[in-house]
């Protein structure tokens, strides 16, 4: 069972069909014995920062999601806010400490000549094809206006460009996360999805 | 690279998709569920549905029908129409809408435009603007006798940190006869939200002037796909002869 979580956040119900599409069982949740029970924590979201990390501790789901994928080492899987919540801290709309599961920070694109949000398919540069491998077609659907500052480099599991390169994915031990929506890719994102609970449902 | 979106419209008025000529004369074009069913095989970009009657004929769009849209789509979807509450944006998000389209609303209320962009992100609420041009400049077309010029009211949705605009040219819609190229510049040097442009499309040649007079990164476009023999990827395979990245 996956446990997709309910915090408030907007749009998890197409992370639910794209699941669904794949045949795998999932429960959209806040449940924290739900969630202790289930194989795959997926952290999806979208909004600001700040409003995620509320969110999060008014539902006590920051201790709890801590404890079971650093603890525990439980299959964690992040979208978009879901991914920039596990850094150190953020700054939308003011600063703000993270999960702080992975080191870095999440800043906004500070572009003269480019749209802000960035918003539309891009494609990315796999560094780490542990969940990309299958992929045909590298371009994926993105919507953001801040950015992941990593630490430690050698934790993108893939990049993207705009204005300069971004961290478009993480992989750290059981830690996967994206800035892209795979549930909006169509085929490419369907096949990360796949490849991903392949592994770990 | 980011690819530009080749958006496909889905207009609406409570029973099936029309499609109008200058706002006026909508002409029955299908099944909305099919069509999405169509555009989600066809592997587009994104998709705007839009019940374009449910303001004026002050009503709500019916979920039930925009829920059956979006589970033909695994693209990013845009719903509009009729939304007047953050309650409206809610429950459209909550059955998988990406993004909401706001228009009326938008010209009578700008503290509500402020109030769900506080509550949802920029990147969930787009807002439609037509544009009508008239000899003292462009105006925003509306049925309230309000004469609010384009200017004015780009200033206040830029303040009010919306996601993107659709940029809708009312005396080029369903004309076929190309895009007010001059209108989508005017609007991108004021700026800096994501743009889609609407409003003109017919032939492979207006799609190239756009993305080569216009540094604009989406359009959206209907009757080129109900009324002529080509579809989304006719346009990209266009454009990528002239080195604009698209997603292929």
């Amino acid at each position: 069972m996956v446990s997709i979580i309910d915090y408030g956040m907007g749009n998890v119900a197409s992370v639910q069909k794209a699941l669904a599409f794949l045949k795998i069982e999932s429960i959209i949740t806040d449940n924290h014995k739900i969630i202790k029970d289930s194989k795959v924590i997926l952290l999806p979201g979208v909004g600001s920062f700040l409003q995620g990390m509320k969110n999060l501790k008014e539902r006590g789901l920051d201790h709890l999601l801590s404890n079971e994928v650093i603890d525990n080492k439980k299959s964690f899987l992040g979208i978009c806010l879901g991914m920039q919540l596990i850094m150190d801290k953020g700054f939308e709309p003011e600063e703000c400490k993270g999960l702080g599961w992975i080191k870095g920070d999440v800043k906004k694109f500070d572009l003269k000549d480019l749209a802000i949000p960035h918003m539309g398919w891009n494609n990315i540069q796999v560094k780490n094809d542990t969940y990309f491998s299958t992929c045909k077609n590298l371009d994926f659907y993105f919507i953001h206006s801040y950015y992941i500052n990593l630490k430690n480099q050698n934790e993108a599991a893939a990049t993207a460009n705009y204005g300069h390169d971004f961290v478009a994915s993480i992989q750290k031990e059981n830690i996967f996360a994206t800035q892209f929506h795979p549930e909006k890719s169509q085929d490419s994102g369907l096949s990360i999805l796949k490849s991903y609970f392949e592994k770990n449902a | 690279m980011l690819k530009v979106r080749i958006i496909p419209i889905l207009t609406f008025n409570g029973f099936g998709l029309v499609k109008t000529k200058q706002f006026g004369n909508p002409r029955m074009v299908g099944n909305p569920v099919q069509s999405a069913r169509v555009y989600n095989s066809r592997g587009v970009d994104e998709l705007v549905f839009l019940d374009i009657f449910a303001s004026e004929q002050k009503r709500k769009i019916n979920l039930k029908l925009v829920s059956d849209v979006i589970k033909e789509c695994f693209m990013p979807v845009a719903i509009g129409g009729g939304i007047t509450s953050i309650e409206d944006i809610n429950d459209l998000l909550k059955i998988g809408a990406d993004k909401v389209v706001i228009k009326s609303k938008a010209i009578l209320d700008k503290y509500f435009i402020k109030e769900a962009v506080f509550f949802f992100g920029s990147q969930c609420i787009s807002i439609a603007v037509d544009v009508k041009r008239y000899d003292k400049g462009y105006f925003i077309f509306n049925n309230l006798d309000l004469e609010i010029p384009l200017e004015d009211f780009l200033s206040e949705m830029i303040d009010c940190k919306v996601g993107e605009l659709i940029i809708n040219s009312v005396d080029n819609d369903g004309i076929m006869n190309g895009f007010d190229i001059h209108l989508i510049n005017f609007i991108l040097s004021r700026t800096q939200i994501p743009v889609v442009a609407v409003g003109g499309g017919g032939r492979m040649e207006h799609y190239h002037d756009l993305f080569t007079k216009t540094s604009v990164k989406a359009v959206g476009s209907a009757s080129i796909f109900h009324f002529t023999q080509f579809t989304p990827l006719d346009i990209k395979n266009e454009l990528r002869n002239i080195d604009i990245p698209v997603r292929l």
